[in-house]
């Protein structure tokens, strides 16, 4: 046996091994803040990532500008012929708008879990191993950033979530990932509203599963699912997607619906972060669902 | 300034990683074939076999660290790897013939073991479930083929940068380890 323990490369092998289970059931615990060296290091090496992004962006930004001009005669036809519907449109939500501010006001309710202040945010890194769907931001903590806020495109499509915060950057999970703890309270848009939760993402369909939607709701393809706003940090409002199918659950109690998701999911550069103005932050840590 | 010259070579193939994911065109085909660009982990395999072993750990170590942190923020599998394969090249460039052939195909091995490492991880720790033939169709072979491009192109000029580094003696360090 003394020779066993001689052997320093098979020790210093079995130690590191050991090390790593020990590391990774640590960063599998359902943790509400990385550690100081992790933010640490998120900070600095995101400072570096930024440098060297830029540059990089901005030179494909160009090409893709390039091939965007290509294409624009044909879609300029398209657009054209839908600018009409569109100017109605506009006209018929301003006045909604006012309608519903002048409503407001008469009820003495100023608040609502629609409104948010929106922080804009580029990325600065995505995760080259593509296990899981992660990208990293440059805005952080001291932003005004917290764990669980919402994280819409530009054109206001729900994209995913905060995950983990430190001081300067932020990392967010794509509602893509397959993860059963990515919950997000929505509903579907008709007459009556029916309320569920998204949980999980199909890579068959490419498509967000919907659960837990009553059995008598009224559902058809093509409605829109939005945010509710009930579970948390999350405001009201934010577009999800479209109903692409209804079926019934596994035990047929409720129904599940299958989500085309608006946002695309892997052509993103800009994100805003939406921090809900009202009754935030309440508790800290109480914002997950 | 020539001591700043191998961190920096190995930050660019670190940052460059993510670059190129973000930037490659995303279509149909990015979604259904998976690309890894392990570029970082290539240049780890160089520097072991081009600058010395020790190097090659350690870099292995602390780039590895960072890729866990900054990326997947899961710690300690690529930091594990990295180091390990460090390891196990210098062990296999006993055997073979130190030629730049034989190092980008030692490198190409290390990259399919990585790859299969880390599905495997992630399968016992319930990240993924994918099958191992999607796994091996639209992950293992599109990857490997990105990284024998990568290799083609870039192995003589990083072997003629890594022979310039300057280190103090490029003997065989056996002593540690």
């Amino acid at each position: 046996m003394p020779q066993f323990f001689l052997n320093k490369r098979l020790i210093v092998l079995l130690v590191s091994i050991i090390f790593l289970v020990a590391l990774i059931g640590f960063s599998l615990k359902d943790r509400q803040n990385l550690t100081w060296p992790e933010q640490f290091i998120k900070d600095t090496t995101g400072f570096v990532q930024f440098i060297f992004h830029k540059p990089a962006q901005f030179v494909a930004g160009f090409f893709e500008n390039v091939n965007d001009i290509k294409h624009t005669y044909k879609e300029n036809k398209i657009l054209k012929a839908r600018l009409e519907e569109y100017a109605v449109l506009e006209a018929q939500v301003q006045e909604l708008e006012k309608e519903n501010e002048r409503l407001r006001e008469f009820l003495d309710k100023k608040e609502s879990l629609r409104d948010f202040d929106p922080i804009q945010a580029t990325v600065v890194g995505r995760n080259p191993d593509r296990w899981q769907e992660l990208i990293i931001v440059n805005k952080g903590e001291r932003h005004g950033v917290t764990k669980g806020m919402a994280v819409i495109t530009p054109s206001k499509a729900l994209v995913g979530k905060v995950q983990h915060v430190s001081p300067f950057t932020a990392t967010i999970q794509l509602l893509s990932a397959s993860d059963q703890k990515n919950r997000i309270s929505a509903f579907v848009q008709g007459e009556e509203n029916a309320f569920g939760l998204i949980e999980g993402y199909d890579e068959k369909r490419k498509a967000l599963i919907l659960k837990r939607i009553p059995f008598d709701a009224k559902i058809k393809k093509k409605q829109k699912v939005l945010t509710s706003g009930l579970g948390g940090v999350f405001p009201k409002g934010l577009v999800i997607g479209e109903v692409l199918e209804v079926k019934p659950d596994e035990y047929g109690l409720t129904r599940m619906a299958y989500v085309k998701p608006y946002a695309n999911f892997y052509d993103i550069d800009d994100v805003i972060i939406a921090k809900r103005k009202i009754d935030y932050p309440v508790e800290k840590g109480e914002g997950e669902e | 300034m020539k001591k700043l010259a191998l961190p920096f070579l190995v930050i660019l193939f670190f940052v460059s990683e993510s670059i190129v994911v973000d930037l490659w065109p995303k279509n149909e085909f990015y979604e259904k074939y998976i690309f890894v660009p392990r570029f970082l982990l290539i240049t780890i395999v160089f520097v072991t076999v081009y600058v010395t072993r020790f190097y090659g750990i350690v870099y292995g170590f602390i780039f590895g660290l960072l890729y866990d942190v900054f990326y997947t923020e899961i710690l300690g599998v690529y930091m594990f790897i990295f180091a390990l394969i460090a390891y196990l090249t210098s062990k296999a460039m006993r055997v073979f013939y130190n030629n730049v052939l034989v190092t980008s195909f030692l490198s190409i091995v290390a990259v399919s073991m990585v790859e299969f490492y880390v599905y495997g991880i992630y399968l016992l720790i319930g990240k993924t479930n994918m099958p191992f033939e999607t796994f091996l169709y639209n992950r293992l072979l599109p990857t490997i083929f990105l990284n024998t491009i990568f290799v083609i192109l870039v192995s003589y000029p990083l072997q003629q940068q890594l022979m310039k580094v300057p280190i103090r003696e490029r003997e065989d360090e056996d002593y540690l380890l």
